[in-house]
């Protein structure tokens, strides 16, 4: 019942009209993002980062405006998927299986309507496992030492890659490289110049907002120019809503499946939000058998991924509040958010800074009313920017990137290294090495510096100090599983998403 | 199918361990003696994780991906000049015509009509000049523009 209390005061946070009127504009902006091929949700909150920093945003109304910006985006990413064939994001990957031969069967606005409510109980299940698990899971990391904490970093980096991921070996290395970025500067506990080189800007280190937004939004420009895709594709017309509620109700079963099986892949290490949306499929697709017809636009294959994506994103946010651990791209683009705010995340947040999880976690809760009140009647104002074609819409969002980064520091210091980046982001994307563990590298690294000089403090030198409780030794297995199963079972579950990718007869 | 790309990128990566790790090692010993954890150990660990995988990256390499070859090239020469020219003029010549000229030769050189190209340019940055100077009171440089 304490939850429930601490959840009335987020809901005071989250329901000031100042507070209401960001999340307003953020899940606008987030389903904008979400649906624009292009501009991925991690990206997308990556570019609004300067922007709230500098506008002065107090913690909570940042943090409220960001979470709605993701939660939002995780409803976009489905209409380009219904109605383009391409998915706006990864996880929307599975929408496109039914959507877009529901859209082909003129059945365009009914999908984009079921999805809409589909996300919404995705999101709203996600959301309420994220409640009753969070506060659970911080008493629980309360318990965690120096030791435990390096063990549980090392988790994370080893099961960011996932178990669908390709080569491990990429992610150590993509890891590897993030913390080295994060060791230049002057060290905090010896006063040491690191990688500095005498450089005056290196000094207090390198800046992971301008690191990441070169990262995301350069390269991802520089990869649009590559392909010469900048004319887009056409788009499926619309048609008239004939969503029956009776049909509507024979999803409900397939929506509380989908938004369960998601949360559930959600929080798990090294799952995510794409195999949510992929393992709910999935089970519907064995479940209903041969009374449905997925693959050639039955409703419930729209249903199933949705419902599971929008859990699996709440349940993303477990790990990220409670351990300060996220477990996704865009996850750890709020933690850099929350680390530029000067909030140290981890279970202490739940105490110490309890008006802002629990001002999130409402305004999760909030965001997700408003974003089916706005995907219902708006969508056809969505669909109408999806046509604009991405040799308008990249250009303008690298100038966004380059207001947002410039109006931190007044600096053009910043933008050469910001470009930098983002040559060095193209190159590595190139060469499959994944963006995503060079971030947490670098926003986890002073961490897991700080945490592995305490634990040896503490033990005097001894290095066994590590390994020694069985909660680290755990963590520490668990690390090496996720390192070791992408090579034992990854083979088999990629080939199995492929398949089902293939199966769909419109796929191309 | 080569994997020549993973192996220069692995060599690369060794070079750069081996750097890291060697600069590490010149750090004079901070002020009160050698501690179990110096401002060296952590580097020096990163640099031993580094050479691992640059060294499993050279002797297992992925399969190379398909690098623009050509005019693709080329583009995205063009398209990385106009950004650090971007960045170079943008206190110059103020925002406006900077990014004008910046967003209108991208979008061009990315298939637009040069007119339309440059258009969205100017619009794009008068939309947002005027958002942040007004708006959100955050000034961008108005350069040659300015009005005294």
């Amino acid at each position: 019942m304490e939850t429930l209390g601490f959840l009335m005061e987020g809901f005071a946070v989250a329901l000031t009209p100042y507070n209401l009127m960001f999340a307003l504009f953020g899940a606008f902006v987030g389903t904008l993002i979400g649906c624009l091929p292009g501009l991925g949700p991690a990206n997308g909150v990556a570019i609004l980062i300067p922007l709230a920093f500098t506008l002065g945003l107090p913690p909570e109304t940042a943090m409220i405006l960001l979470t709605s910006v993701y939660a939002g985006a995780m409803y976009g990413g489905r209409i380009s998927s219904i109605l383009l064939n391409i998915p706006g994001d990864e996880p929307a990957m599975m929408t496109c299986l039914d959507g877009y031969p529901m859209a082909q069967k003129g059945r365009a606005a009914d999908a984009l309507a079921v999805s809409a409510i589909a996300s919404f109980t995705g999101g709203l299940i996600g959301t309420i496992g994220l409640i009753m698990l969070a506060p659970v899971l911080a008493r629980f990391a309360l318990t965690f030492g120096p030791a435990e904490y390096f063990a549980l970093f090392l988790l994370a980096f080893a099961t960011l890659g996932g178990i669908t991921g390709k080569n491990p070996m990429k992610t150590v290395i993509a890891a590897t490289l993030g913390i080295m970025v994060a060791t230049v500067g002057i060290d905090i506990s010896t006063g040491t110049q690191r990688y500095t080189f005498g450089i005056l800007e290196l000094y207090e280190g390198i800046d992971f907002i301008l690191a990441i937004v070169g990262l995301f939004a350069i390269s991802e420009l520089l990869f649009f120019v590559e392909s010469r895709l900048g004319k887009g594709r056409k788009s499926v017309q619309i048609g008239k809503l004939t969503l029956t509620p009776k049909e509507l109700i024979s999803t409900v079963p397939t929506q509380l499946r989908g938004g369960v099986l998601g949360f559930i892949a959600g929080v798990l290490p090294g799952a995510g939000a794409s195999l949510g949306s992929f393992i709910s499929y999935t089970l519907e697709k064995q479940i209903l058998g041969r009374k449905a017809r997925f693959g050639e636009g039955d409703i419930r294959g729209v249903v199933a991924p949705e419902a599971g994506n929008n859990g699996a994103s709440s349940g993303a946010l477990v790990p990220m509040l409670t351990l300060g651990v996220p477990g996704s791209g865009t996850t750890a683009v709020l933690l850099a958010m929350l680390i530029s705010l000067n909030i140290t995340p981890g279970p202490l947040m739940f105490t110490q800074n309890a008006d802002i999880v629990w001002g999130v976690i409402a305004a999760l809760l909030v965001g997700n009313v408003l974003l089916l009140l706005l995907n219902i009647p708006l969508v056809g104002f969505f669909v109408r920017l999806l046509s604009i074609p991405p040799m308008y819409l990249l250009p303008i969002v690298t100038m966004v990137a380059f207001v947002g980064i410039y109006s931190i520091s007044h600096s053009t210091f910043d933008l050469y290294f910001m470009v930098a980046f983002g040559v060095a982001g193209y190159l590595l994307r190139k060469l499959e090495i994944p963006l995503v563990p060079i971030i947490l590298g670098m926003l986890l690294g002073p961490e897991m510096e700080k945490n592995l000089g305490h634990a040896l403090v503490l033990s005097d030198g001894d290095w066994s100090v590590l390994w020694s409780s069985p909660l680290s030794i755990t963590l520490w297995g668990i690390a090496a599983l996720g390192l070791a199963l992408p090579y034992l079972v990854g083979p088999l579950l990629r080939r199995r998403m492929n398949a089902a990718m293939k199966e769909s007869p419109v796929s191309d | 199918m080569t994997s020549l790309g993973d192996r220069i990128l692995g060599l690369g990566l060794l070079v750069l361990a081996v750097a890291y790790g060697w600069a590490a090692q010149q750090w004079p010993e901070p002020f009160g003696g050698a501690e179990a954890v110096g401002p060296d150990t952590f580097p020096t660990i990163l640099a031993v994780v580094l050479v691992a995988g640059s060294l499993y990256l050279m002797i297992k390499p992925d399969p190379d991906a398909r690098w623009p070859l050509g005019k693709s090239a080329l583009e995205l020469v063009v398209s990385l000049v106009v950004l650090v020219v971007y960045a170079l003029l943008l206190e110059p010549l103020g925002f406006v015509i900077a990014t004008t000229l910046a967003v209108g030769t991208l979008s061009w050189r990315m298939g637009a009509a040069p007119q339309r190209a440059f258009l969205t340019g100017l619009v794009s940055a008068v939309v947002v000049f005027v958002l942040f100077n007004y708006g959100l009171s955050l000034s961008l440089p108005a350069g040659l523009l300015e009005v005294n």
